[in-house]
């Protein structure tokens, strides 16, 4: 799919999820939308960097708070335009200030973008862990350079009122829904920026930059220019989704710009999807938001970084390559040339382990958590248990050959008896409805390994090399 | 014949360790160079020298009228001085075929300055992995080969970029007799097509019948330059190989 088109039908995707939302009529669903997609827009600025080139950046908050604080900014400057003008040239600040959204976006991407290229002029001589250390060192800088900066409200804060309201043509569109649809169209032209550099030649250059800088230099590459160019975008990048970020908070404070959260999260991310495609980002993006969402609403919002951190490190131990790399392992080692029905089967059944596995690990914390009685305590620590079963089955599948069918079909079977138990233990419509289907699908998929004979899938590793 | 290379008076340290010490290379326009000498000689480090993977302390390289020092390496391979390395770096994330197109995309394209049609690129990467046997293989990634066809991936690269130089530092170690031979008669068409050519090698049956001149390094230091045959009866030679 060339560019455009792709542009145009995530838009249009982009554009359904608005108006679903707007059809549902329930606000919160906009003010957890708007936290994912910006994160979908970091982690994806994140990769450009970090999953194409191999350059691992922690310092991501500090690019988000400066487009968050250029917001700031120039939001103060323009709600006293009188007192930081000069009167030659107040009709000029009147007539420009206040700068609508869009033009904000723009400005914060500028700058974020200027430090990512002075950021990577400086620091990209450094490989590895250094380099890495060096962009913690420059959100360090950043952050105190804000907090002792009162324009902005240093280490007060600075309060940031969104109108109720914008007008666009006839209509009124309340604001936290200007926010959002702000925020998809920022997204869907972060994903796109991503996806054309990664089949472009900028995309060659930036993964012979991962593999192998020296060889990519013998090839002719002009890795350090490159090393700028990709600073610079993902910098930039990052900017932008901070910029609309003081009106969707109204309270802006260097520790929650400059937060954990966004640092590990632009990182974690894109590691959990997968790093070398668009779609990895995106991947993780929407999974890990959604999670963190529920885990907020379901848990505490203090268990959104646990969450992080535990799949991270079980990422990062059992597939470093991420889900997008788990998929194309899967095929590589299944069905190299064809993706015939069995594949696609197995694939599918994958997903779908791991889905249930993580919403598994999700409802199991909360049930566990804040259980009203011991049964239910009981089977969240079950589902906890039996998640982490699905967890490596789905992984399983790809690694532990031999295993895997068998691993999958008692992981199933045991999930049948709990679904049971939850119907029974709360009979609430949804409830059933979404067991009823978890039980349908275990049966299908139960009978589905049965019937095929899904072992004969598999080729083993070595078998694999062994090519003539 | 007028000089494509030259090295004059190259220096370089590691710390106290002197690796090479005040070489001198010419290599005329479409010569076929052997470049030999006991391991640690400082072959690789001249190679690294001449190609700016290192940079020198002491000296010139000038190549093709211009001089290179300060140039980075991807410059230098603008210019038209490729090689391959004496341990295949293929980058492991793409396929064969993508390896093939890194050169053509930001070395040749950059020469030609006129953008190259993608269906020429298929088909020159085509073309250069027939070469070596490896268009079977085009879509599949580096671990997937063994590690002479690893090698062969090397020197293909190397060719890609359509080098006025290609110095193919050891790059049939661990190859066939047969094979070896094939290496030899595809560097010897290159040569013939106007490709000059350094070869760095410990196959002595492949660089006697390649050379048409041979340089001898010991211990950093430049000991023997001539005609294969004389260099290799030269006594100060083979007492550097086989002890005094």
């Amino acid at each position: 799919m060339r560019s455009p088109v792709f542009f145009i039908v995530a838009m249009l995707v982009g554009l359904t999820g608005f108006v679903c939302a707007l059809w549902i009529g329930n606000d919160y669903i906009f003010y957890a939308g708007f936290v994912v997609l910006q994160f979908i827009v970091l982690a994806t600025a994140w990769n450009i960097l970090g999953g194409y080139c191999g350059y691992v950046n922690f310092g991501s908050a500090g690019f988000f708070a400066v487009g968050a604080y250029s917001t700031v900014t120039l939001h103060k400057l323009a709600a006293n335009t009188g007192r930081y003008f000069p009167d030659a040239l107040l009709p000029v600040a009147d007539a420009i200030l206040p700068l609508s959204l869009p033009m904000l976006i723009v400005i914060a991407g500028i700058m974020a973008g200027i430090i990512g290229l002075g950021t990577g002029y400086l620091t990209l001589r450094l490989r590895g862990a250094f380099f890495a250390i060096a962009t913690l060192a420059l959100a360090v800088v950043l952050q105190t350079l804000v907090l002792n900066w009162s324009f902005v409200g240093g280490a007060r804060g600075a309060y940031i009122i969104a109108p109720q309201s914008v007008a666009i043509g006839a209509y009124e569109l309340r604001y936290i829904h200007y926010l959002a649809l702000t925020m998809i169209v920022l997204s869907v032209l972060a994903v796109t920026v991503a996806r054309l550099i990664e089949r472009s030649r900028l995309g060659y250059g930036f993964a012979t930059i991962r593999d192998d800088e020296i060889a990519a230099e013998a090839c002719g590459v002009p890795t350090l220019r490159l090393k700028l160019v990709a600073t610079t975008i993902s910098g930039a990048l990052m900017g932008m989704a901070g910029a609309p970020f003081p009106y969707y908070i109204g309270y802006v404070d260097p520790g929650t710009a400059f937060g954990l959260s966004y640092g590990v999260n632009s990182i974690a991310m894109p590691m959990i999807g997968g790093t070398t495609s668009w779609i990895g980002p995106l991947i993780g993006a929407i999974l890990l938001g959604t999670l963190q969402q529920i885990a907020t609403v379901t848990i505490s919002s203090a268990v959104n970084l646990l969450i992080v951190g535990i799949l991270l490190i079980g990422f990062v131990i059992m597939a470093p390559s991420g889900i997008v790399g788990l998929y194309s392992e899967f095929l590589r080692t299944t069905a190299p040339s064809k993706l015939n029905a069995r594949a696609v089967g197995i694939l599918v059944l994958a997903s779908y382990c791991f889905i249930v596995g993580l919403g598994g690990v999700v409802f199991g914390l909360a049930a566990a958590m804040g259980a009203k009685n011991s049964v239910l305590a009981g089977l969240g620590v079950v589902e906890i248990v039996l998640s982490l079963a699905y967890l490596a089955s789905a992984y399983g599948l790809t690694k532990l050959d031999r295993w895997s069918p068998l691993f999958t079909t008692a992981t199933l079977a045991i999930s049948i008896p709990l679904s049971f138990t939850y119907i029974w233990l709360d009979s609430s419509t949804l409830n059933v409805i979404i067991h009823a289907c978890v039980l349908v699908i275990d049966i299908v998929a139960i009978w589905y390994l049965q019937r095929a004979e899904v072992t004969g899938l598999y080729r083993s590793e070595t078998e694999q090399r062994v090519t003539v | 014949m007028n000089s494509l290379l030259d090295v004059r008076g190259l220096g370089k340290r590691f710390g106290g360790f002197v690796a090479l010490d005040g070489i001198d290379l010419t290599v005329a326009q479409g010569e076929r160079v052997g470049l030999i000498g006991p391991n640690g000689s400082g072959k690789s480090t001249l190679v690294n020298c001449m190609c700016g993977t290192l940079t020198n302390e002491t000296g010139t390289v000038q190549f093709d009228g211009h001089p290179m020092n300060g140039l980075a390496t991807h410059e230098r391979t603008h210019r038209g001085l490729a090689r391959s390395f004496q341990l295949p770096r293929p980058f492991h994330s793409l396929t064969l075929a993508e390896n093939m197109k890194i050169p053509m995309f930001y070395t040749v394209h950059k020469r030609s300055g006129t953008p190259l049609h993608a269906d020429d690129i298929d088909a020159r990467c085509d073309e250069l992995l027939k070469l070596v046997n490896l268009d079977q293989k085009a879509q599949q990634r580096p671990r997937d080969l063994t590690q002479v066809e690893m090698r062969k991936l090397e020197l293909a690269r190397a060719m890609a970029a359509e080098p006025k130089l290609l110095v193919a530092d050891e790059s049939m170690a661990g190859l066939s007799h047969s094979e070896v031979e094939d290496i030899v008669a595809l560097l010897k068409r290159l040569n013939e097509s106007g490709i000059t050519i350094i070869m760095i090698e410990h196959i002595m049956s492949a660089v006697m019948s390649f050379s048409q001149r041979l340089v001898v390094l010991v211990s950093g230091k430049k000991i023997a330059d001539g005609k294969p045959d004389a260099v290799v009866n030269n006594p100060e030679v083979i007492g550097a190989y086989l002890g005094q």
